[in-house]
Parts: C-alpha cells; sequence; structure tokens
C-alpha cells in the first residue's frame, strides 16, 4: 500500500536499490549527513557521561524532548496531514501507559517489553473511536475527541483494579541508581526516531498524499477516488501508536500512572501546539515545534517561575502564530524558500 | 444615452486561482435585455458575482450609473439596484415563502411600500401567494425559482441578473419562468441573463452576448446572433445539444 | 414515585442552566461556522465577575446579569472585530477557528488563574442553599418535594433569556438577518445584509449568552480556571447532539440530557454525571451524525 517514491526511479539498477534509498544525490545527501550526524551525537551522549556536568538531568530533559517530539509527530499524521484536529490525543498516552502500568504492578513485565502493547492498544481504541467519529466531517470530531479524554478520565479515576484517581504505584526500574534515566533516554529516542520514520513514511506515500487531498477538499477527494473513510481512521489509529509507546515509557519514568497524569487537556493543548509553531504537514515540523516550545517552557518556567502565567504565554504563541504564520515555522519558510535544507524532510 | 452599466477590463479569479475572466469589457444600456452565453468555464456566473460584489475583481472595474461597485459589499451593491439572483441555493430554506419574500426587502425601510410590492409579487406570481406560509426548502423547482425571482423584485430592482433560472426545472415549467422574465423586461427593468438553453435565452433577450475564455467574443442583437452561422456552429451547437439533454 | 419525579425534576433545573450556555455556542457555530472551544472559559470569567461584585458589592447574582450581560456582548464584538475578522474567508475556516479558541481558552485560563489562583470559588446568595419545598398535590401522603431555591430562579432567568432571543431571531429586523445568515450566508448578503455586521453581533450575543451563564454558574457551581475544559466537553456534546447551528436543539438536548444524567446520578453515583453527556455524543454520532435538529452533514 505504500510506495516508496525513491524505489520509483528508473535508474535503479538491479545492484543498487538499496542505495537509491539510503542515499539520494544532491543537497539532499548534505542533509542526510546532517541527520545522521544528529543521531549518532544522540545516541552516543549517554555514554560521554563524563563531559555531561548534570547527566541526570541531561539524561531526563532529553528523555522528555524526544517524548514531545514522538508524541507530536504522531499527531501530525491525522492533524497535519489529514487535517483533522485530534484535541485528546493525550487520551491515547493513558491507555499506554495505563496497559504498560497494569502489566508491571500486577505481572511484573517491564514496561520497556510492553510498551509496543500499549502502543497497539492505543490503535485500537483509534480505531474504535475514529469509526465512530470520523463518520462526519467537520467540527463533530474534533469535539468528540475531548468528550473522548474526559470519558476516559472519569472512567479511569474509578475504576478500582487500575488504582482509581489515585493510580497505581510502579517499582523502579531494576537499574544501578547512577544510570536509572538512561534507559529512558534511549527508549524515547528510539521512540522519536520510531514516530519521525512513520510520519515520513506516511508523507512520502500515495496514502499521504491521500490523506492531504481529504484535508485540502474532502469531497474532491472523494470524487477523486480515495476512500476518504479507511484512510481518515487508519489515520487516526496509526496517529495513536507511537503516543501509546511514549505513555508505556513515561509511566514508568515517574514510578506511577494516575489519571490525570495521562487525561489531560494540557498535554493534547502542547501537542497541538508544538505541531503548529513547527508547522503542521510537514515532517520537520513538529520535532522543531517540539523543541522549540519545550526549550520555551524551560526558560518561561525559570523567568516567572510554575505560575499559571506560562499558560497563557503558550496560548498566545498559539494564537499568534495561527494569525500571522499559519503555516508554521518549516511551513513558513518553505514558502518564502529560505527553508535549510536540513530541516526540509518533506 | 450613456450605458447603465459599464464593465471596464475585468480580471477576476477565485482564491489563489488563475484569471476567469481574462480582461473582459461590457456595456449594458438602460431597459434592455441581454442573454450571455458560451461554454462553461466561460466566465458567465463569475461576472455576475463581480457585478454583484461577492467577488472583488483584481483589476479593472464595474460602473453603475456613474457609480463605481467594484470593491463594494453586496449589500452595498444591492442598495443602487443592482439584484443578483444565484443559480441555486438563492433561498432561505427554513423561512415561509413570505418570510423569504420579506428578506427581499430587507434593505427597505417603508413598511407599507414592502406590503405593496408583495401584493405585486403574489399578483405575478400566484403560486406564491397559495403556499405563502410554507418553507421554501420545501417548494418544487420551479416554484423556488419564482420565489427567488420575486424575492429579488420585492428591492424593486433596476438591473437584474439572472443566472440560469431554467436551470433543472421541466420544459413546461422553464417556459412560465420565460414568460415572466419577459414580464419583468416589459416593466422596464434592465435584465441580464445567463441561459444554458441559450436558443430560448437568446428569444427573449434584445442582446446577445458570446462569452468565452473570459472575454466578450461576440456581441449583437440577439436576433442577429441566433442566424450567424459561426455562432450557430461554435455555440449554439454545443449548448443546444447540452440544451436538449436538460 | 416521588423520587423519580424529584430526579426528573432535578434534571430539568440544570437542564434548564445547561439550555443557555450550549444556546450561546450553537448560535456562534449557526451563524458562523465558530466551534468556540472558548465558550466555557467565558462562561467562567463572567463568573469571577458576579462572584467578585457580591463579595465587594454585595450584588446578587442573578441580578449581576444586567451587568455582565452587555459588558461580555462587547467583549464578544471587540473579539471578533480583532480575531477573527482576520482569518475570515480562509480555507478551513472551521478548523481555524477551532484552534484560535482553543488558544484563546488558554490564554483567558492562564490568565484567570494568574490573578486569582485555583482556588474553588462559589458565591452564596442565601436562596444558593434553599430549597422550596412542596408537599401535598398528586404527591402521596406525607412525601415532600425540594425544589432548590438558587437552580429554580436560574433555570427561570434561563427561560426568559432564551424566550427573549427566541422573539428577537423571529420578529425583529436583526433576528431576520441573524437568521438569514444562518440558513444561507450567501443568500443573506445578496439581499442585502451586512453579513460582517451580523457575525460580530451574533458573536457579542453569544459571549452575552454565556455572560449571562456565568453569573448563573458563580453560585451553583463551585468553580476554578481549570474547570472549563469539563465544560467544554459536556457543551460541545449537547450542541453536536441537538445539531450543530440549532438554538432548538441545543435546549431540548439541554433538557433531555439533564434530566437523564440526573437519573445516572441519582442511581449511579454522582462522579458520573458527566458521562451521560459523553456516551451521548458517541451514541448521536453513531445514530444521527448531524444530531437532532441538524442540517445535512456540512462541512
Amino acid at each position: 500500500m505504500i510506495e516508496d517514491r525513491a524505489d520509483a526511479s528508473p535508474e535503479d539498477s538491479a545492484s543498487e536499490p538499496v542505495e537509491a534509498v539510503v542515499r539520494p544525490a544532491g543537497p539532499a545527501r548534505y542533509r542526510w549527513y546532517v541527520l545522521v550526524g544528529v543521531l549518532v551525537i544522540l545516541l552516543s551522549l549517554p555514554l560521554m557521561r563524563p563531559l555531561i556536568s548534570s547527566y541526570s538531568y541531561t539524561m531526563t530533559l532529553g528523555a522528555l524532548v524526544f517524548m514531545w517530539v514522538a508524541m507530536t509527530s504522531s499527531w501530525n499524521i491525522l492533524g497535519g496531514y489529514a487535517g483533522y484536529i485530534s484535541l485528546g490525543h493525550s487520551v491515547f498516552m493513558g491507555v499506554g501507559g495505563y496497559v504498560a502500568g497494569v502489566l508491571l504492578y500486577y505481572y511484573d513485565v517491564s514496561p520497556f517489553l510492553t510498551a509496543p502493547l500499549g502502543g497497539l492498544a492505543a490503535v485500537a481504541l483509534g480505531f474504535l473511536a475514529g469509526f465512530i467519529t470520523l463518520r462526519t466531517r467537520g467540527p463533530a470530531f474534533i469535539i468528540s475527541t475531548i468528550a473522548l479524554l474526559f470519558m476516559f478520565l472519569l472512567l479511569f479515576d474509578n475504576i478500582e483494579y487500575l488504582g482509581g484517581s489515585a493510580g497505581l504505584p510502579l517499582p523502579s526500574p531494576p537499574f544501578p541508581q547512577d544510570w536509572l534515566r538512561t534507559p529512558f533516554y534511549y527508549a524515547m529516542l528510539l521512540s522519536a526516531m520510531g514516530s519521525v520514520w512513520l510520519s515520513y513514511r506516511v508523507a512520502h506515500s500515495k496514502y499521504g498524499m491521500g490523506l492531504r487531498a481529504i484535508a485540502e477538499d474532502e469531497t474532491k477527494a472523494e470524487v477523486a477516488g480515495v476512500p476518504t473513510r479507511l484512510y481518515k481512521i487508519s489515520a487516526f489509529a496509526m496517529s495513536a501508536f507511537w503516543v501509546g509507546v511514549v505513555g508505556a515509557i513515561y509511566g514508568y519514568s515517574i514510578s506511577f500512572v494516575r489519571p490525570t497524569v495521562f487525561f489531560t487537556v494540557a498535554i493534547s493543548a502542547q501537542m497541538v501546539l508544538m505541531a503548529i509553531i513547527g508547522g503542521k504537514g510537514t515532517v520537520a515540523g513538529p520535532v522543531l515545534g517540539a523543541v522549540l516550545i519545550y526549550a520555551i517552557n524551560e526558560f518561561s518556567l525559570i523567568a516567572f517561575g510554575a505560575s499559571e502565567i506560562n499558560i497563557a504565554i503558550q496560548g498566545g504563541l498559539l494564537v499568534a502564530v495561527l494569525l500571522f504564520f499559519p503555516l508554521g515555522i518549516v511551513g513558513t519558510l518553505r514558502k518564502r524558500n529560505w527553508l535549510p535544507a536540513f530541516l526540509d524532510w518533506d | 444615452m450613456p450605458p447603465i452599466l459599464e464593465i471596464s477590463n475585468i480580471n477576476a479569479g477565485y482564491g489563489a486561482g488563475p484569471n476567469i475572466l481574462q480582461g473582459l469589457s461590457l456595456e449594458v444600456e438602460e431597459a434592455k435585455s441581454y442573454c450571455i452565453i458560451g461554454p462553461n468555464g466561460a466566465g458567465k456566473s463569475t461576472l455576475f458575482k463581480v457585478i454583484a460584489g461577492l467577488l472583488h475583481p483584481r483589476s479593472g472595474d464595474v460602473v453603475f450609473r456613474g457609480e463605481s461597485l467594484a470593491r463594494r459589499r453586496p449589500d452595498q451593491v444591492l442598495a443602487t439596484g443592482v439584484c443578483f439572483v444565484p443559480q441555486d441555493q438563492a433561498l432561505f430554506p427554513e423561512m415561509s415563502v413570505r418570510e423569504n419574500l420579506v428578506m427581499g426587502a430587507y434593505l427597505v425601510r417603508d413598511r407599507a411600500l414592502v406590503r405593496q410590492r408583495m401584493d405585486r409579487v403574489y399578483e405575478m406570481f400566484p403560486i406564491l401567494k397559495e403556499r405563502a406560509g410554507q418553507d421554501a426548502g420545501k417548494l418544487s423547482g420551479g416554484q423556488q425559482q419564482m420565489l427567488a425571482m420575486g424575492r429579488a423584485l420585492m428591492i424593486d430592482p433596476i438591473l437584474l441578473m439572472l443566472d440560469e433560472p431554467s436551470l433543472g426545472l421541466a420544459p413546461q415549467v422553464a417556459q412560465q419562468i420565460f414568460t415572466r422574465v419577459r414580464e419583468l423586461e416589459e416593466l422596464g427593468i434592465t435584465v441580464l441573463i445567463v441561459e444554458q438553453n441559450a436558443q430560448r435565452g437568446l428569444e427573449l433577450a434584445d442582446w446577445g452576448v458570446v462569452l468565452d475564455l473570459g472575454i466578450v467574443r461576440f456581441e449583437g442583437p440577439a436576433d442577429g446572433i441566433l442566424e450567424d452561422p459561426r455562432i450557430r456552429e461554435l455555440y449554439l451547437g454545443k449548448a443546444a445539444s447540452a440544451g436538449d439533454t436538460n | 414515585m416521588t423520587n423519580v419525579i424529584q430526579v426528573a425534576i432535578l434534571g430539568l433545573l440544570l437542564g434548564g442552566v445547561y439550555a443557555l450556555m450550549a444556546a450561546g455556542l450553537t448560535l456562534a457555530f449557526g451563524v458562523m461556522r465558530i466551534v468556540n472551544l472558548a465558550h466555557a472559559v467565558f462562561i467562567i470569567a463572567s463568573a469571577y465577575i458576579s462572584f467578585f461584585m457580591f463579595e465587594n458589592l454585595g450584588l446578587d447574582p442573578l441580578l449581576s446579569v444586567v451587568i455582565v450581560m452587555p459588558l461580555m456582548f462587547l467583549f464578544g464584538v471587540a473579539v471578533y472585530q480583532v480575531l477573527f475578522r482576520r482569518i475570515e474567508g480562509t480555507p478551513r475556516y472551521t478548523e481555524m477557528t477551532v484552534l484560535l479558541t482553543f488558544g484563546i481558552a488558554i490564554i483567558i485560563e492562564g490568565l484567570l488563574g494568574f490573578f486569582f489562583t485555583g482556588i474553588f470559588r462559589k458565591a452564596d446568595p442565601e436562596y444558593a442553599t434553599d430549597s422550596f419545598i412542596v408537599s401535598g398535590l398528586f404527591l402521596p401522603e406525607g412525601d415532600i418535594l425540594f425544589i432548590p431555591k438558587g437552580q429554580f430562579f436560574a433555570t427561570l432567568l434561563s427561560m426568559v433569556l432564551l424566550f427573549g432571543l427566541w422573539g428577537f431571531l423571529r420578529y425583529s429586523q436583526t433576528g431576520y438577518a441573524i437568521r438569514a445568515t444562518m440558513q444561507n450566508r450567501a443568500a443573506a448578503q445578496i439581499v442585502g445584509v451586512n453579513v460582517r455586521r451580523v457575525s460580530a453581533i451574533s458573536f457579542g450575543l453569544s459571549t452575552a449568552l454565556a455572560g449571562a451563564s456565568g453569573a448563573l454558574m458563580s453560585y451553583l457551581f463551585p468553580f476554578f480556571p481549570f474547570r472549563h475544559w469539563q465544560w467544554v466537553a459536556v457543551l460541545l456534546a449537547l450542541v453536536v447532539l441537538g445539531g450543530m447551528g440549532s438554538i432548538k436543539g441545543a435546549v431540548i438536548g439541554a433538557f433531555a440530557l439533564g434530566v437523564a444524567s440526573s437519573f445516572v446520578v441519582d442511581r449511579i453515583g454522582p462522579t458520573w454525571g458527566p458521562m451521560t453527556f459523553y456516551l451521548a455524543l458517541f451514541i448521536i454520532l453513531l445514530v444521527r451524525p448531524r444530531g437532532l435538529f441538524g442540517k445535512e452533514v456540512a462541512v
């Protein structure tokens, strides 16, 4: 179903198809090198312990940034490519978190193993919810994502087996204290890589084109033969996977799962803000947005303390971007042809 | 006598798309009736929308009785006496026939005048009086078209633009509509009509205007146009066969 | 039997307040295709205004409506002119309004939290805790019904306002213009309605209704800034249920779900009340996506 544009190149000889995918020519090559370089640094960072002053803090910071990258990139599959805004996306984080949390709490299975299960559970929910809510176009879907989120908050608050509103406390991971945060760093990094890779593949496929057609004009897309309902539902489901995975890992990293941690609009709001500022509908946008917003958050925490003003600032940013740079950073740069090659992943 | 409506060199298009009207110019004389024909995509509906203020031209001007309409809002255009009856979706479906007519006179302050005009419309279209309390959305196609025209009359227009008034209507019903249009012409209203059924439309009108690729290709007395072999073949041939399947 | 009536009455009184809240929200969508996620935060902001007027000036929340409504009307018109006018005519307008109002909601929530902190607030005029006691009538011997005064007055006021809205829309010149714009925006323009002005007024009306709702909320429910999300979910569910853009649908839906959730609370438990609304939303989407009185699925 998903075809790789690079495979379509007629110049590929039988002995070089892998090369064509792995090493495109020209400015794309430079971009490729930069990306690989960055990845190498990120992957080896934890091992450069002597060079890093506050190791635990760096590991935690990295893990969180990667987490947001993973979630925002996933959100973008439905919200950016297909144009269907999900404001309750954090429900998938909670589902993943609880699946792994329950398996750990009751059956002692490590979330590092069960995270993919959490992801799949989220996907299942995505299919089910999408089946019901993606029957109509327009705002009903958006509204239903919020309702879904609150429904789950209510449910999980009241189910004793899941710990109710207090949640479930989780044991610490069996790693030496010094290296406690490092596995989370890697787990989140891998999730981020996986999420961005998925986003990239979707963007560069016929399926992705179909999604974009839906975003632009759903009627026309239908008339042109795009199976819109199937595409929308599957996009919703796909956009849930890595969010669920990340939720599982996150729960483990804070050593408890609790409804208010996951089923909150604040997390969804962050995802939306990050995607829009970075540039929704692009591959690089969510990544950039996640890093940027996280940085801004940290900065304003330092500047203003943990007060409500931070929330107001985020809202202000969102409104400003929507009014003046609706395409986000990546989108706006591209439109003006100022987009540096290493950010152009579309 | 100077033309009542002067359209000069209009370039117009939708959104970020290409120009549909490409430097279109046309002069319209008072109390005459004009039938505008041309292939699909020629810009006929677009021209009406530009005149009505629903679409702002990218360049060029529209001057009605000495006033420029080019950058005006639709309600401002209406206030000058230019009334547009669009192709479909012209009515307020959940309002009654009566309420639709009242809305037609939205800009009219004088209540007595509104009542007077409504009576006149009922006289012209007795079926509307019969169904005065019914929701407009429940009327038949022909009745809806009559309501749309009746509503346009509530403002006592000086210039009336009808976009495909017989579209989708059965031949007898379409004939009724055309009879009404002729009555409007006799009232002294300047009528511009886009008609899919080119032959019928040209029969009604004084003057024929052939639009193609966003400009006026031919214009002349409606009779003459029907006779001109070039036009007959190029446009009436296509339009007529399309009209036959309507 | 008495218990059933009691629960039903409580439900109706609840529905009355919800109806007022939902009406404003659905009006904005009906006229301008705006999905106003900030509606609930407008309500809460108004609740703060009423609350502080009560605390500091002794002004009764029900009376404060007279001040809050015009204030919020002007606020709504201003917000429309400053923000929504800018995105008028952009592609995927409704989606934009969702995001924009989402941002506005967050801004106001942050500001409210900053200035007023997250303490639960609730005004306590006398009638807030008092009840009418009804006995006799058709009730069995010795049984009594409690009709909470606060809720009763709130529903009364809500009905008065909604009735006024209905009359305004039905009979006034501007009301006609608003209805016309709701039904067919292009045609409204053609008959001479200044749709931009109508849109601004409608949005102002919508926020004015939110203002009145806020005055009622100030003594009916404990509120704090973050609370608006819960209300948004419930109100949006109501609006979809009734049919987006249909005030009639929103009101009927509000009463129906108010009663339904009242029974849920009585039989199952207080925390499950909101679940009624969420479930109703998903059921309606499954069974009749356009809602009770909505038009065919529009984009």
